[in-house]
């Protein structure tokens, strides 16, 4: 199964919300692999604390999709990660193979041939893994147009496709993330252009929030209560907004909590970070491990 | 006491009521009761109602639904899998309540009991036998499913969903006509002989000050001159028709509203093919108090806000709305002129009620009360008449045994527990013994009243006194909840609140659980309107904050401008004065106390200056 990571600003969390919940998922006993096609600002390396490809690696995704390398280079994180926690593949748990873009890579646009070893690169990787996580550029990029053709290709028809749009919770991106999906310029317009069939593509796109302030969390205890009823009146405005929007809760797949440790160092969350060292939240991981399970669970992407 | 916070208390009942209703992912019908037609509604409804009567419980808009909701019904799937298992759950129920031929079934089953030891009721009773109960919860279901459909359907994009929605609405609305021709064939008027006995009864419960029996017949007659009038000229369809003869004779007296069924030889509706038979009726062609009041409760809904904004009911169905509506309005006044007649104490005040057949019971009282204050509204009669009626209800209380502790083998319990029982005239009918009815509704009944009154009176001090007893009739129902069991947190236990009353059954009982609802959501109407508009409150607000802007106004004069220190306060003091003034007329109590707290901090700056000159 292919899943497609998009947002409409950047410093959504995207990328780290990403790399956890496929690190979750490879916890949870399968096979991932995670390609960072965020072609600006090739960083996954650093999240999964791999320190020489933490600006991007040589002969990586930008490579391979220029046609300059044959194969991306592929790294496994069990194995290349400095941290502690991750390093050593725990038992029962699945392969967590990293693919880089280029050090110094930039954005590229897009031509037939890219369009085409992006398809075969996908094939390819859907017949090796479980899962794998596409973690595209912010906003309507060039990374986002390739793969919306190189999806439309017909030896790609059979694949299964799911698009998981990442969101903060306030106004102003519930309402661009909406845009993102459905205004003229959006994922469904653009995908029904490359041969897309319209219904089919919206189907398989949901929405992620991402830093949320929960106002039923027993974490607002430090607040007054007037600001907890302010924040419950605004909760409730937003809630309308996104229903009207088509962000609502039908179309939603999960939500992950404000956690300092992701705001302040954009890192995997690991269970010592939760049980010994203390510093994220458990809530914060049970988030994680829910995404990663609803992702691949027909029943959460049935729609009404 | 306890305040009722309704939606504290539905989101708890709503956490039951999923565990009950579900096992093995599987929905699960009937409690205490085995499934029927009428239980099964009541089931449904202890959902659908809080779910389309108070906006904060609605399910038909998923992505709005509240989390505490969410939360409290996740035993039955999340916001998507909730409104689609509805769907279904309400499709199994008009399924199951609907013959071979298309034919909605209004039966009762376990509800109907025999009146004669050794003979069971037959199947064909249980099964078949139409009741108005069931005529009028099923008007309430499926006006709610209608109305809950319309809205789910807007978000709703896949065509099996949508063809589940539509046929479900195809089924409510045929459900819906059924039930209103079975009400407009149920309603009866009967007429008597003034020295009958039950003309004979009824001159006694009117005749409150011992005045000559002619006279009170032709006071009575008079009253009742206009009612009389329009049942014989503009009644025509269904039962209750070709009296005018009897009606306009001097001989008589008359009472009308519902019978338990059907009534014999009632007249069929010319009505489309599809709405199915019109079953023929058995039931004696005299009003049954309980069903009357139960249909007039399923009538007021189909004219109600809600139905009219949604447009719930078609062109045929809006005709019958008419027609039961006119009903509805003469029963009611029909009901309210014999309760409040004459100029002593009212035959109402007369506890027990004694009906025309010659029984009494409280629980008789408490059914008339609530068809007294529905119409002392239309009449828009001041505070001190429902005062009185709020007496009555006091006075239930007490003798109920709610507000006050029984004494040994104290009869009263009786209307807990086994409750109030009539026999059904005309149910040996169809074949079996004669069958009775058991209510045992009393507390929720008399809560819903109290709340309905204290929602009506104006004067504060009445509305507090009634509000009151309504939160002493919550805490005896709280002890009555069931606390272990399939049906924790459910009703009913009597033994509770009454040692004395046999304890056991720990499953729901649908009946009683969706009572305490109405009460709920009663109570919720009351919470959200605007607080009673109260003059005094409100004058010595308006003085207190005047007061408060002239020394305001004086303090401005006085310091000095770009004074930075008292500036920031002298802000503050405006804002919060610009905000008591802004509220004055909705919250008077509340812009009294800024007031008052403006005036405070104002002293403290004159105060100071006092100081100052050192003496």
């Amino acid at each position: 199964m292919l899943v497609f990571a998009a947002s409409d600003k950047g410093g959504t969390g995207r990328s780290v919300t990403s790399c956890n919940v496929i690190y979750r998922r490879a916890l949870q006993g399968s096979d991932v692999c995670y390609l960072d096609f965020d072609f600006g600002s090739p960083t996954a390396g650093a999240i999964f604390h791999i320190t020489h490809a933490a600006h991007g690696t040589h002969g990586g995704l930008h490579s391979y999709l220029q046609g300059k390398s044959p194969e991306p280079r592929r790294l496994d994180v069990w194995a290349e990660s400095e941290r502690a926690s991750l390093r050593n593949r725990p038992p029962g748990a699945g392969r967590l193979v990293l693919f880089p873009g280029d050090l110094g890579g930039g954005e590229f646009a897009s031509n037939p041939d890219i369009v085409q070893r992006c398809a075969s690169l996908f094939l390819r990787l859907n017949e090796e893994f479980e899962l794998c996580l596409i973690d595209l550029s912010a906003g309507r990029s060039y990374a986002v147009d390739i793969v919306l053709a190189a999806t439309a290709q017909p030896e790609l028809r059979q694949v299964s496709c799911r698009w998981l749009v990442f969101h903060r919770w306030t106004r102003q991106h519930i309402i661009a993330a909406s845009n993102l999906v459905h205004d003229e310029r959006g994922l469904v317009e653009t995908g029904a252009k490359r041969g897309h069939d319209r219904q089919t593509l919206a189907d398989s796109i949901r929405f992620v929030r991402t830093a949320v302030v929960d106002p039923h969390s027993s974490d607002l205890t430090g607040l007054r209560p007037s600001q907890v009823a302010w924040l419950h009146a605004c909760n409730q405005k937003l809630q309308e907004l996104a229903g009207q929007m088509k962000v609502g809760r039908t179309n939603l797949l999960g939500s992950i909590p404000l956690d300092p440790v992701l705001q302040w160092r954009e890192q995997l969350i690991t269970d010592s970070d939760v049980w010994i060292r203390k510093i994220a939240n458990e809530q914060t991981v049970a988030a994680f491990e829910e995404l990663a399970k609803r992702l691949v669970d027909d029943a959460a992407w049935e729609s009404l | 006491m306890r305040i009722i916070q309704p939606r504290q208390q539905l989101i708890e009942i709503w956490q039951a009521f999923a565990k009950a209703s579900q096992q093995d992912e599987k929905w699960v019908w009937g409690g205490r009761d085995q499934p029927n037609s009428v239980s099964d509604a009541e089931q449904l409804l202890c959902l659908m109602r809080p779910a389309t009567e108070i906006p904060m419980f609605k399910l038909d808009k998923p992505n709005e639904t509240a989390d505490d909701v969410l939360e409290a019904l996740k035993n039955l799937g999340d916001s998507v899998a909730l409104p689609r298992r509805l769907i279904r759950v309400l499709t199994e129920y008009m399924e199951t309540y609907t013959d071979e031929t298309g034919t909605p079934i209004f039966s009762a089953g376990p509800y109907l009991t025999s009146t004669t030891p050794g003979q069971e009721p037959t199947a064909t009773q249980l099964s078949r036998l139409s009741v108005v109960d069931s005529f009028a919860i099923s008007v309430t279901l499926s006006l709610a499913t209608i109305g809950f459909v319309r809205v789910f359907r807007e978000v709703v994009r896949r065509p099996n969903l949508r063809q589940e929605i539509d046929t479900l609405e195809r089924l409510a609305k045929k459900r819906l006509s059924a039930a209103m021709l079975g009400l407009l064939r149920s309603f009866t008027v009967n007429v008597f002989p003034v020295d009958s006995e039950p003309g004979l009864v009824l001159c006694r419960t009117v005749n409150q000050v011992g005045l000559p029996r002619r006279q009170v017949v032709d006071d009575l007659q008079n009253a009742l001159r206009e009612i009389n009038a329009r049942l014989r000229e503009n009644v025509t369809i269904g039962s209750g028709t070709g009296l005018a003869e009897s009606l306009e004779n001097p001989n008589k007296l008359f009472e009308c509203g519902w019978s338990w069924g059907i009534v014999e030889n009632a007249p069929r509706v010319d009505v489309p093919k599809e709405v199915g038979d019109q079953p023929e009726g058995v039931a004696e062609s005299a009003p049954y108090l309980y069903f009357t009041a139960v249909a007039l409760d399923g009538i007021r809904a189909l004219f109600s806000r809600r139905t009219r904004l949604l447009g719930l009911l078609d062109e045929q169905q809006q005709r019958w709305a008419q027609a039961l509506q006119l009903r509805w309005e003469l029963t009611q006044s029909y009901w309210s002129t014999i309760a409040t007649f004459g100029t002593g104490i009212w035959p109402l005040e007369d506890i027990p009620w004694r009906t025309t057949d010659n029984v009494e019971s409280d629980y008789f009282t408490l059914l008339v009360t609530s068809i007294v204050v529905q119409h002392l509204v239309t009449q828009r009669r001041p505070d001190a008449e429902l005062a009185r009626v709020g007496g009555v209800l006091e006075e239930l209380a007490n003798r109920s045994r709610i507000t006050r502790r029984p004494f040994d083998e104290d009869p009263a319990l009786n209307l807990h527990h086994p409750g109030v029982s009539f026999n059904l005239l005309g149910s040996e009918k169809v074949g079996g013994p004669q069958l009775r009815w058991t209510v045992t509704d009393f507390s929720p009944v008399l809560l819903r009243r109290v709340l309905h009154l204290a929602g009506l009176l104006r004067d504060v001090s009445l509305r507090d006194h009634m509000l009151t007893l309504a939160g002493r009739i919550w805490e005896h129902l709280l002890q009555r909840r069931i606390s272990e069991g399939d049906g924790r947190n459910l009703w009913d236990n009597p033994h509770g609140v009454f040692r004395s009353l046999p304890s056991g059954d720990l499953r729901p009982s649908w009946y009683y659980t969706r009572r305490v609802i109405d009460c709920l959501i009663t109570a919720a109407d009351l919470v959200r309107a605007q607080p009673v508009r109260n003059e005094r409150l409100e004058h010595q607000a308006s003085d207190l904050l005047a007061e408060a802007e002239h020394l305001f106004a004086q303090e401005r004069l006085n310091s000095l401008f770009h004074s930075k220190g008292i500036e920031d306060t002298l802000k503050n003091i405006e804002d919060r004065l610009s905000r008591a003034r802004q509220i004055m007329h909705e919250r008077p109590g509340t812009a009294a106390v800024i007031a008052q707290d403006v005036l405070r901090d104002l002293d403290s700056f004159a105060a100071a200056r006092q100081d100052s000159t050192g003496l």
